[in-house]
């Protein structure tokens, strides 16, 4: 349900994010870029001049993800209406503590920048790939839902988890209307939405920090295959065993021409101006001028212009066979603003405390670490902050293109991990990457009862990834 | 009073009042899909829908809602598996997937879901 007037708790807190910036505007002076998206990247040198938060500050976090877990399933009625009301007053607390008490804007604009760059990359996505229509005419049998979702998983790589998602789940569905069960799309979430990214920056956020961060293009290609392939592959064949079981196949049989008929594909146009804006960031292209102190560039002004543009121009037909409807990215804007104004204090105490204990810990340890904390947390912070504190371990400073680029060289069984373990555990949660909970709204409206927040953890993530993620623990890091 | 498949075929509508929506068929509904929530407890307990058979329609209150046409976005439907009465309710042939639009001055169109729209019962 929408409660219009909640669009005001949205702004709210931006404008607060705003006038933190205008209030201590000569204490970011030495942030030279700080409006890159990526400017988490960053963080760690700047961080380090202000003050750590109170441990107790991760307690709104904590609620926050409490509410997102349980609200759906003890007390839907309220949560529904309330959500954004509750996100946005619960980033409220971080925020004013960090304005207020520790005089940090520095922090705030790092995640203001962040989230705006992340909404806008979502959002695009998902409103350009709702022009698009794809109907598969095939039967649906274990080996094509197999093959497909291999596919989605090789297409995240290409177009980003998200837009791979957004373009293929509504054709996963339909392929499977005869027979489709929660699984179904529980699989799409693991392969398509998360592990299938982690070959390319363009795959999954914390990889593409890492590439703005100095890590070259290809590397992760190159050093990931090996891991990735088997990943796939075993819980592919998890999948085709749950799938071969699944017998009805519905009263239509006969009715398949074995076409796959793709309309508004004026789309995929918009989707690739997209996935090049991605790469318009000061950072990446030296002439891309910063619109500093703006917490937002020129990508995300063209990622806003392709929201409009896409939506304008998009066939009614397609929308309306879509069901095309702006809850999915309106429920992600609310919940993760909150998201990421709460866990500012979290990541800076993890970040510290990865700084104090990098040298003890192996590679094996910042797996797991990095994994269970990019599960309930963004992954992309997660990822650099760890990624920081492996760096080190060797002298090295995140911070120095130069280092990155050394640390590569040095050793890469470290990267390996944390670039692994970053985006692999995003499909632990509906909450570990974007595209998870926009995949699990799109399926409850066609119908399908999705797993609450706690099932799919224990009954999906827990009892199928975890013993997977303990093999690529085991074959390679451990 | 009109079958599902008159109703179908003459692109009849029904209409919306807040939260009440008044279809002109008998039918009994199996499974409701209104935004992401799907409705299929249609026990008089039920704190989400009330739907009632009278003489002249097939009304359902959606009592989670204060008004649908202001819920529901340009392009949003309600979804629902109905079988006309008299049917055989067991037999899958007979469930009929139908896609409610709320349109202006409280009509409501009714047709029936393609292949096109997702829709799973």
């Amino acid at each position: 349900m929408k409660a219009i007037s909640t669009k005001y708790y949205f702004w709210l807190i931006l404008i607060v994010f705003l006038f933190g910036l205008n209030v201590d505007i000569q204490s970011i002076e030495h942030f030279s870029s700080v409006r890159d998206s990526v400017a988490a990247a960053n963080s760690i040198t700047d961080e380090t001049v202000h003050q750590l938060p109170e441990p107790y500050m991760v307690i709104p976090f904590l609620v926050l993800l409490l509410m997102i877990a349980t609200g759906p399933i003890f007390y839907s009625h309220f949560w529904e209406r309330h959500y954004p009301k509750i996100s946005v007053l619960l980033g409220l607390i971080p925020v004013i503590y960090y304005l207020f008490f520790l005089k940090d804007t520095v922090s705030l604009l790092h995640s203001t920048a962040e989230y705006l760059s992340f909404i806008a990359l979502l959002g695009s996505l998902f409103i350009a790939s709702g022009g698009i229509l794809i109907r598969v005419e095939k039967k649906s049998t274990p080996l094509v839902n197999t093959i497909f979702l291999f596919i989605g998983s090789v297409l995240a790589n290409i177009i980003g988890t998200t837009g791979a998602s957004m373009v293929l789940i509504r054709p996963f569905i339909q392929l499977n209307r005869n027979r489709i069960r929660p699984y179904h799309i529980v699989f799409f979430i693991f392969t398509v939405s998360n592990i299938g990214g982690s070959l390319t920056p363009i795959g999954d956020p914390p990889l593409f920090l890492g590439f703005l961060k100095g890590i070259n293009f290809f590397w992760f290609v190159q050093n990931l295959w090996h891991i990735w392939l088997p990943t796939i592959v075993v819980i592919l064949i998890i999948f085709y065993l749950i799938d071969a079981k699944n017998k009805y196949q519905g009263e239509n049989e006969n009715t398949y021409s074995g076409k796959i008929v793709i309309s508004g594909a004026r789309n995929f146009i918009y989707l690739g101006i997209v996935l090049i804006a991605v790469f318009l960031d000061p950072a990446v292209i030296s002439w891309i001028p910063s619109l500093y102190p703006l917490p937002f560039g020129i990508r995300e002004i063209i990622m806003l212009l392709i929201m409009i543009i896409s939506y304008k121009t998009a066939s009614i037909k397609i929308l309306r066979d879509n069901e095309f409807d702006f809850e999915p990215i309106r429920e992600v804007a609310f919940l993760f603003i909150g998201i990421f104004a709460t866990m500012v204090p979290a990541l800076q105490l993890i970040s510290h405390e990865a700084q104090l204990y990098g040298q003890q810990i192996n590679a094996g340890i910042f797996f797991w670490l990095t994994g269970s904390l990019s599960a309930f947390l963004d992954n992309a912070p997660t990822f650099l902050n760890f990624l920081s504190a492996a760096m080190g371990k060797f002298s090295l400073d995140l911070a120095s293109v130069a280092h990155v680029k050394e640390f590569v060289l040095v050793d890469t069984i470290y990267l390996k991990a944390i670039s692994t373990a970053a985006v692999f555990f995003g499909a632990m949660t509906y909450i570990g990457n974007g595209p998870n909970f926009m995949v699990k709204s799109i399926s409850e409206k066609a119908g399908i009862e999705m797993p609450s927040f706690f099932a799919y953890l224990f009954r999906y993530g827990i009892l199928i990834l975890l013993p997977v993620y303990f093999l690529v623990w085991f074959a390679f890091f451990s | 009073m009109k079958t599902i498949s008159e109703v179908l075929k003459n692109n009849l509508p029904g209409l919306c009042y807040g939260n009440r929506i008044l279809l002109p068929f008998e039918g009994i509904v199996l499974k409701l899909v209104i935004e992401k929530n799907l409705l299929r407890d249609f026990s008089p307990s039920s704190d989400k829908v009330y739907i009632n058979q009278t003489d002249e329609f097939l009304e359902i209150y959606f009592k989670e809602y204060e008004s649908l046409k202001n819920s529901l976005s340009k392009y949003e439907t309600i979804k629902m598996v109905v079988v006309e009465k008299g049917s055989d309710v067991f037999d899958f042939q007979n469930h009929k997937k139908i896609a409610l639009h709320i349109e202006e001055n409280h009509r409501v169109k009714i047709e029936e879901i393609t292949d096109d729209i997702l829709f799973i019962e």
